[in-house]
Parts: structure tokens; sequence; C-alpha cells
């Protein structure tokens, strides 16, 4: 699932998530195949950006990200509690790339 | 400059430079406290750029019913007059936030629904309100940052060379933190008494006397947040708990990883949420 801009959609791309106007009204449900039609009614009603269906944003590397959570926590993680945070953070983010 | 005059200073940011004229209005009928929900139910309703507006917020991720509430007079009934005062405030901040600091209403609103999830979590009665709470905590940075902008910018240089806190640099320079000016601002704007209480008090909740759980429920949220990554404070390290704080809540080990969890759920829509409203 991805999330595009409105302004890159091809025809035959199928939603992921309906597309809802700002008062939350159905505009096209989840599954619709978009058509050249769609997508011009689309940019017409101001609508930013829409889910479908295909790989989504790659995501950062774990050893990336668990670096990024040792830097910011590098200047407190031997204050009280720091350190059970930290570790919190570690086994979430072990459990989220697993 | 002493800290009276700061205070004045800061108190004449009356209303926020790049908010229309209807804000300005706005401002002012929320800043009455005799006003009813109906008056501020047809002010808004008069106006489509700010019912719609205040429809994205209600029904982001920020208060937990995304995609239920279509009309105003519902989001006021819902959410009652205490979070949809500081709520259109944080409508009316929106802007100016990301232009304060890049990030900071990302930072803001990734509080405000940690906070909410923490608040579920402990059984607290109306976590919108702390959600509010939430995503103003850090209006002192936004009122800062607006009445000596190059000062703040030198301020949040000094924090990032120099290993700081924020509010360590903020303390350098004004001998205040925006904690403070906040604080200062809000009694200036009549926010509610617990809404001045947690921006006053998101660093040293154990300060807050009315409202301890509701203070320590956004310092820790904060706290969480920047732990995280998302978005921005002004911060390049996460700050300490305060560990008053942390025993009050008394969180356990899976108390604290479904909240993390949690939180790894809402804040994907409210990327979304974000990504939407460029």
């Amino acid at each position: 699932m991805a999330k595009i801009s409105v302004s890159n959609l091809n025809p035959g791309m199928k939603l992921s998530k309906p597309v809802v106007n700002e008062a939350n009204m159905i505009l096209f449900g989840e599954g619709t195949v978009l058509t050249e039609a769609h997508i011009e009614r689309l940019h017409n009603m101001n609508i930013n950006s829409v889910q479908v269906e295909g790989d989504s944003k790659p995501k950062k590397a774990k050893e990336e990200v668990l670096a990024e959570l040792d830097a910011r926590f590098k200047k407190t993680e031997n204050e009280p509690y720091m350190g059970i945070l930290k570790k919190l953070f570690i086994d979430h983010i072990e459990e989220l790339y697993k | 400059m002493d800290i009276q005059n700061l205070r004045s200073q800061i108190e004449k940011v009356d209303t926020l430079p790049t908010m229309p004229s209807v804000l300005k209005k706005l401002l002012k009928v929320i800043e009455n406290p005799k006003v009813s929900l109906n008056e501020i139910g047809n002010f808004i309703s008069s106006d489509p750029v700010l019912t719609t507006r205040v429809l994205k917020v209600v029904n982001s991720p920020i208060y937990g019913f995304p995609g239920r509430i279509s009309s105003v007079s519902q989001a006021l009934i819902l959410l009652g007059l205490n979070v949809v005062r500081g709520m259109l405030l944080g409508v009316s901040v929106f802007e100016v936030m990301e232009r304060a600091m890049v990030g900071l209403w990302e930072h803001s609103m990734g509080c405000a629904v940690t906070a909410r999830i923490i608040a579920q979590k402990k059984g607290v009665k109306e976590p919108e309100e702390i959600s509010v709470a939430a995503l103003l905590h850090d209006i002192g940075k936004v009122v800062l940052s607006l009445k000596f902008t190059d000062e703040y910018k030198d301020i949040l240089n000094n924090a990032e060379k120099n290993g700081l806190y924020i509010s360590e640099a903020e303390k350098a320079h004004f001998s205040i933190t925006h904690a403070e000016a906040g604080a200062w601002i809000a009694q200036k704007w009549n926010f509610p008494k617990s809404l001045i209480e947690v921006i006053e008090y998101h660093h040293k909740p154990h300060l807050s006397k009315n409202i301890p759980v509701q203070s320590a429920i956004v310092h820790l949220a904060d706290i969480l947040i920047q732990a995280r990554g998302f978005g921005f404070s002004g911060n390049n390290f996460v700050p300490p708990v305060h560990p008053a704080a942390w025993q009050a809540l008394n969180l356990s080990e899976t108390d604290m990883k479904e909240i993390l969890i949690e939180m790894e759920e809402v804040l994907e829509q409210a990327e979304d949420f974000l990504i939407s409203s460029e």
C-alpha cells in the first residue's frame, strides 16, 4: 500500500483505501480501479493524495533506526529510568522489523 | 532584559501575525469565558474555511475518532467547550508553528496523540483535554520565536552546537524557558486553568498542584515522542524523564510496550494526515 500524490496517479492503479471528501463522504470506494476520468475528478476536487495498492515507500534499515535512537539517547541514557526507556524502544524496534 | 519587561513584551503578542482576520475574531469569541457552545458553533459555521479546518482537525488522529464527525455542532458536543477552544487555537497556530520551527507541528501533534494513548491507558477521564494540552504545550516556543525571531534562531543554533537542550539555551538567553513564556501567553489569552498548568509544568510535572497526573502524562508523552524521533522539538537529544512523574504514572513494562505499539499505529495515520494537509 502506498500513499501517492494525485498528480502522480496513472489509470489502472487500484485504490487500497476509500477516498473521502472533507465531510468524510466516500467519493471512491476501496478497490476502485482508476480511469482518466476518475483522476481528472480527483484533481478538480482538490484531493492531494490517495492510497493505492503497491509497494510502500522504502523503510529505513533497522540498523539506521537503531543508530539514530542511540544518538538521541546519548545525553540522557544514564539518567534515572532513561535506560529502561531506551531498552523499551530498542525492543520495540526489533519487534517492528521482525 | 528583565523578566517583567520580557513578560510584557510576550503578552503583547495578542494575535498571531499570519492569522487571517477571521481567526482574530475567533480568538475574541473564545477568549470570552461566558461564550456558549452555540455561539462558537455559529461563528465557526459562518466561515467555510474555518469549518473545513475544524472538521479536518477533529477527524484527525489527534482525537481518536477519525472519520466520524461531519458537522461543527457534532464536534462541539462530542469534544466539549474546553477542548474546542484549545483545538481552535491549535488550528490557528498550525501554520505559525511550522514557520517558527520546522517539525514543531509534527512534534506537537505526535505529543497530543501519545498523551491521549497514555491517558486512556491510565483510565483518565476526558483524554481529549489532555490531548489539547499536549498539542499546545510548546506554544511558548511559537511565541518566543515570533517575538524574538533572530534571537530564537541563535538559541536553536546554540543548542545544536553545544549539545544543550532547547530549554537550557532559552534560559541562558532569556533567563526563562518556553514553559514560562507559554504560561504567560496562555494566562493572557484566558486559557482554561488546567491548560495553563500543563503548559507551565510540562518539564516539572511534580510542581503541578491541581492536575499532577495530566501534567505528568504530557511530560511523558513529550519525552516518548522525542525518543521515537517524530517531528522536531528543538532538542537534538531526548530530555530526561522526571523521576517523580515516572513513578507517579507507574506504568508497567507491558503498559509501556502497548503504548509504543499504539503510538506506531496512530502516528502512521498522523503522517497521512500531515501529508494530506500540505
